[in-house]
């Protein structure tokens, strides 16, 4: 017997895809299950605080909404990671015009971590969270992306939109001064 | 603690974490750590801020599949189909080609009786000087007044058409245009030339006194 859809335990996210395009809801289901908490850890690990739920529910609906285009050029969450982080950016100047504060570019070595400071309670996990407190915004992105997420530095280029080789010198550099910091504490 | 360099190595530990490396890969890069002391502790760093996730809160995917429009929705804004969008420039072009056609045709149908720049002459359209061109040729619409030799457009008759872009010469242009035309020896010469005599007898020198 031919075991459904449903019953096989790794289906593609192409062959979800197809599904969803043709017209199966629960693949869109599966999807998102399978890719929501990444994105939401993603959110979290980049400095947002509020709305996380909100900022992974916009970036699937504009996900699926541009689905038709997607080749599978690079795998789905590497793609949705690329949308997230636009979201992301589009808030942080959204929230720089609303309150008129110091702002927050992508170059500035700026802390976005002392909101986290409630949130994360273990003494290691502390550590860690001052020790990328240290980092620039990209190198945080691109060293969580690495050591969190998995992903390659062919994948990190893409999402961060930078080449190769900067994600590299981007996680060399994170990588050095998240031991030196661990280290001396 | 020695300096590692086995850069291609070092940059393999995250993926050594996720094992996402192949087996052979996998076995070469344990046993370099395992005889790696700086590597060693990279990899302890690695597993560190990877248990020290930070916090994300659990999204409800329910929720999120509901804020989601169904693909046959999304498709018509998104990807039309190839046939519908040859269709759409076959309209297009044909509306395109209706519209000119139409407005060629009505303005054509406009325009030939009511051109100002086609004078239709009547025969005899132009009356050549019998003696050395001493009088003005008379040509049909030289003068200032309509001539009794122009007439409305008739069919079997000589039509001086003259060429479209002169409809913006004003009328003393035109006019000039006319007498100037009226000087081209356009039309061959149904006489035979005049005859000069000269005097032999004549003194240039005499004369120019």
């Amino acid at each position: 017997m031919i075991p459904s859809p449903d019953e096989r335990l790794e289906e593609t996210d192409m062959e979800l895809i197809d599904r969803w395009k043709a017209g199966d809801t629960r693949a869109a289901t599966r999807l998102v299950g399978r890719h929501s908490q990444a994105l939401a850890r993603f959110a979290a690990s980049a400095g947002e605080r509020d709305g996380i739920e909100e900022l992974v529910q916009d970036t699937f609906v504009r996900a699926f909404a541009s689905l038709g285009s997607f080749r599978g050029e690079s795998t789905l969450r590497t793609w949705l990671f690329t949308i997230e982080r636009r979201l992301m950016l589009d808030r942080r100047r959204a929230d720089r015009r609303s309150r008129e504060t110091v702002p927050v570019e992508e170059s500035d070595h700026v802390s976005e971590y002392g909101a986290l400071d409630s949130l994360i309670a273990e003494e290691a996990q502390e550590r860690v969270r001052k020790s990328l407190d240290a980092l620039s915004p990209t190198q945080r992105e691109v060293f969580t992306l690495r050591v969190q997420q998995g992903l390659s530095y062919k994948e990190i280029a893409e999402v961060v939109g930078t080449s190769e080789g900067a994600a590299r010198v981007h996680y060399h550099n994170a990588i050095q001064t998240v031991k030196e910091f661990l280290r001396d504490e | 603690m020695n300096k590692c360099t086995e850069n291609e190595i070092q940059e393999m530990l995250p993926d050594l974490l996720h094992r996402t490396l192949a087996a052979d890969t996998r076995a070469r890069v344990e046993a370099h750590v395992a005889s790696c002391e700086q590597c060693r502790e990279e990899l302890e760093v690695l597993r560190t801020v990877m248990s020290a996730a930070v916090f994300a809160p659990v999204i409800n995917v329910d929720q999120v599949v509901r804020q989601i429009p169904p693909y046959q929705k999304i498709v018509p804004a998104v990807e039309r189909p190839a046939t519908t969008r040859i269709v759409s420039w076959l309209v297009a072009a044909t509306m395109g080609i209706a519209v000119i056609g139409g407005g060629s045709l009505v303005l054509a149908r406009r325009d030939v009786p009511n051109d100002p720049t086609a004078v239709v002459i009547k025969e005899p359209p132009v009356s050549i000087p019998s003696q050395g061109g001493s009088e003005p040729s008379r040509v049909a619409g030289s003068g200032s007044q309509p001539d009794a030799g122009v007439a409305a457009v008739a069919p079997h008759t000589h039509a001086l058409a003259l060429a479209a872009d002169v409809g913006g010469l004003t009328d003393g242009n035109l006019e000039q245009l006319m007498t100037e035309m009226a000087q081209f020896d356009a039309l061959p010469a149904t006489e035979a030339d005049p005859v000069i005599f000269v005097d032999s007898s004549f003194n240039l020198e005499q004369d120019s006194e």
